[in-house]
């Protein structure tokens, strides 16, 4: 389940759970002087944590090595398409605030948002 | 170095209501003991067959625990130590798998394999320095180093249904390369595969006082050529064992049924010629299947598990075995379910993979709950799950009398299930069942 290099313009090792070495997908795209920071799950390639159980902490590590402020960037989580035959592995984009409650931390995209935004 | 008394224990866990139970012998406890140092003196009780004596004299405490069930009964007893003023170890599988909320409830944390490293707590307890974690995710000791387990602490009588010895659980690998949506062994173990050397598995097993194994390892499918070894080397020692999933492989099934394979679990997951034939193929090599079939994935509707079902009339298999999809953590079931807002149960307890703990996609919790219940009712009605596992039985114990490898049933604890004494009244015979009937209605 090798995941296209087109979800990613580098790869961002961090520090997982347990300090685990872990790897994530990663993009920034800057729309309307709004900062989008897009981590994307590299399944097989991550040798650790998944980028939704690291959460908080790989954003934090995202926003310390791009020198970027929490608060100030949109926050998304990509799960590629892998051309699995099973259906869960389809490409999904949930934008994620990590200073709201559980129910509406995560926030599914539409398809026109993610064009809108990946263009 | 002064000997130290460690009581290693292995909390219980509430067995699915209406399924016939046995207790194996676990694993995870004699494996970890086996990596102390000799001057740890271990007394061993597994909760599931015996009570726990709070007041045995121990100096330290260790948890070792494999399921999410295990989990809360583990703090119990913590907690209990506690009051008694012990220190209280924690590690295994679902330590690891709940290590953020563990570490509020035991002194010391243990994630990762403890070969080669378990000596290092015990000394620091010693010192009076005690680390909260000791991690070592993702760093695991070289797979050479995994010994023999100390099977010696077994209280084998306690591992025995009316005379019959339970299988011994036994690892030939680690770790696994494949990553499948609802396991979480790639996390724990690490996304390779890691056989062992297998002139050690051949001594290891040659070493075990029991003729009958469960090689427990995620999927033997995972190296050909290791596989094809292994079954040779193995075959001279004349055990008989089940495992995970054998390479589709007309060489590797013959090597298999030569090294002695019982029977083997079989993920059921769709109703395809490929699974029919898969089933077959293990037959036509004499190696019984039990069918592993989980229900609940998003890409599965109402008459697709209706269908499934039926289907398990048409493929001849010699068990199965029914599990609703469980969102364990560090799985992508986990996390898929988690940014969908459609977990509605966190209580560990619950998380059996025989109760619905979260939103299906395509029906109802209430649903997916009956057709759980269905299935197993609409599998085992013309013939029970102990009649089938006895059927299974005979069959080994045939090949175990040919071979001149069969042992006799004990004969003193011909009364006797794992430890408690049994009933063979007429009156029981009857309770038992209707109490499987009352389950299958």
């Amino acid at each position: 389940m090798k995941v296209s290099a087109e979800y990613y313009d580098e790869i961002f090792p961090f520090k997982g759970e347990w300090d685990m070495e872990s790897s994530c997908g990663l993009k920034i795209r800057e729309i309307d002087g709004k900062k989008y920071v897009i981590v994307t799950e590299l399944y097989q390639d991550n040798p650790g944590t998944s980028v939704t159980y690291a959460g908080r902490k790989l954003a934090d590590q995202i926003c310390e090595a791009k020198n970027l402020k929490l608060e100030d960037i949109v926050y998304l989580e990509c799960t590629p398409n892998t051309n699995s035959k099973l259906s869960f592995y389809d490409e999904e984009y949930f934008q994620v605030d990590f200073f709201a409650d559980m129910q509406h931390k995560y926030r599914q995209l539409s398809k026109e948002e993610v064009m809108r935004i990946l263009k | 170095m002064d000997t130290i008394k460690l009581k290693l224990i292995y909390p219980k866990w509430n067995k699915l209501p209406g399924q016939t139970t046995f207790n194996l012998p676990p694993h995870g406890p004699v494996a970890f003991a086996a990596t102390l140092p000799e001057y740890v003196d271990i007394s061993f009780t597994d909760e599931n067959v015996e009570p726990i004596d709070f007041d045995e004299e121990c100096d330290v405490v260790a948890l070792s625990m494999m399921l999410t069930t295990q989990v809360k009964r583990g703090w119990a007893i913590a907690e209990e130590y506690h009051k008694r003023g012990k220190k209280v170890l924690a590690g295994g599988i679902s330590t690891m798998l709940h290590a953020e909320e563990m570490v509020n409830h035991v002194d010391s944390v243990f994630l990762g394999e403890s070969e080669g490293r378990s000596e290092q707590v015990i000394l620091d307890w010693k010192n009076g320095c005690l680390k909260k974690i000791y991690n070592f995710m993702g760093n695991q000791p070289p797979i050479e180093s995994v010994g023999p387990c100390r099977r010696d602490l077994y209280k084998r009588d306690l591992y025995n249904h009316k005379g019959v010895q339970m299988v011994d659980l036994f690892n030939a690998s680690r770790g696994c390369r494949f990553s499948c949506y609802p396991c979480a062994v790639s996390y724990l173990g690490g996304r390779k595969f890691r056989p062992r050397p297998v002139d050690k598995v051949v001594e290891d097993m040659a070493g075990i006082d029991n003729n009958r194994l469960f090689i427990v390892d995620n999927s033997l499918a995972q190296n050909k050529e290791w596989e094809k070894e292994l079954f040779t080397a193995i075959a001279p020692l004349k055990k008989k064992w089940i495992s995970h999933t054998i390479e589709d492989d007309p060489e590797v099934l013959d090597l298999a049924a030569k090294a002695g394979a019982w029977y083997v679990y079989q993920a059921v997951y769709d109703t395809s010629d490929y699974i029919k034939e898969r089933v077959k193929r293990y037959h036509d090599y004499g190696i019984g299947v039990e069918g592993t079939i989980l229900f609940g994935l998003d890409n599965q509707t109402e008459d697709d598990i209706k269908r499934l079902i039926d289907f398990l009339g048409e493929i001849d298999l010699d068990l199965a075995e029914f599990t609703i999809f469980a969102p364990f953590p560090h799985t992508k079931g986990h996390d898929d379910l988690l940014r969908q807002g459609r977990i509605f149960d966190f209580d560990w307890d619950h998380y059996n993979a025989g109760q619905v703990v979260y939103q299906p996609k395509n029906m109802s919790p209430e649903k997916l709950q009956d057709l759980y219940d269905y299935a197993w009712k609409s599998f085992y009605a013309s013939e029970t799950q102990e009649s089938k596992m006895f059927r299974l039985f005979c069959n080994v114990a045939l090949r175990e009398m040919e071979e001149g490898t069969y042992r006799q049933r004990d004969r003193r604890l011909i009364n006797k299930s794992f430890g408690r004494d049994v009933d063979r009244s007429v009156r029981n015979v009857n309770v038992r069942t209707e109490s499987q009937q009352l389950k299958l209605n």
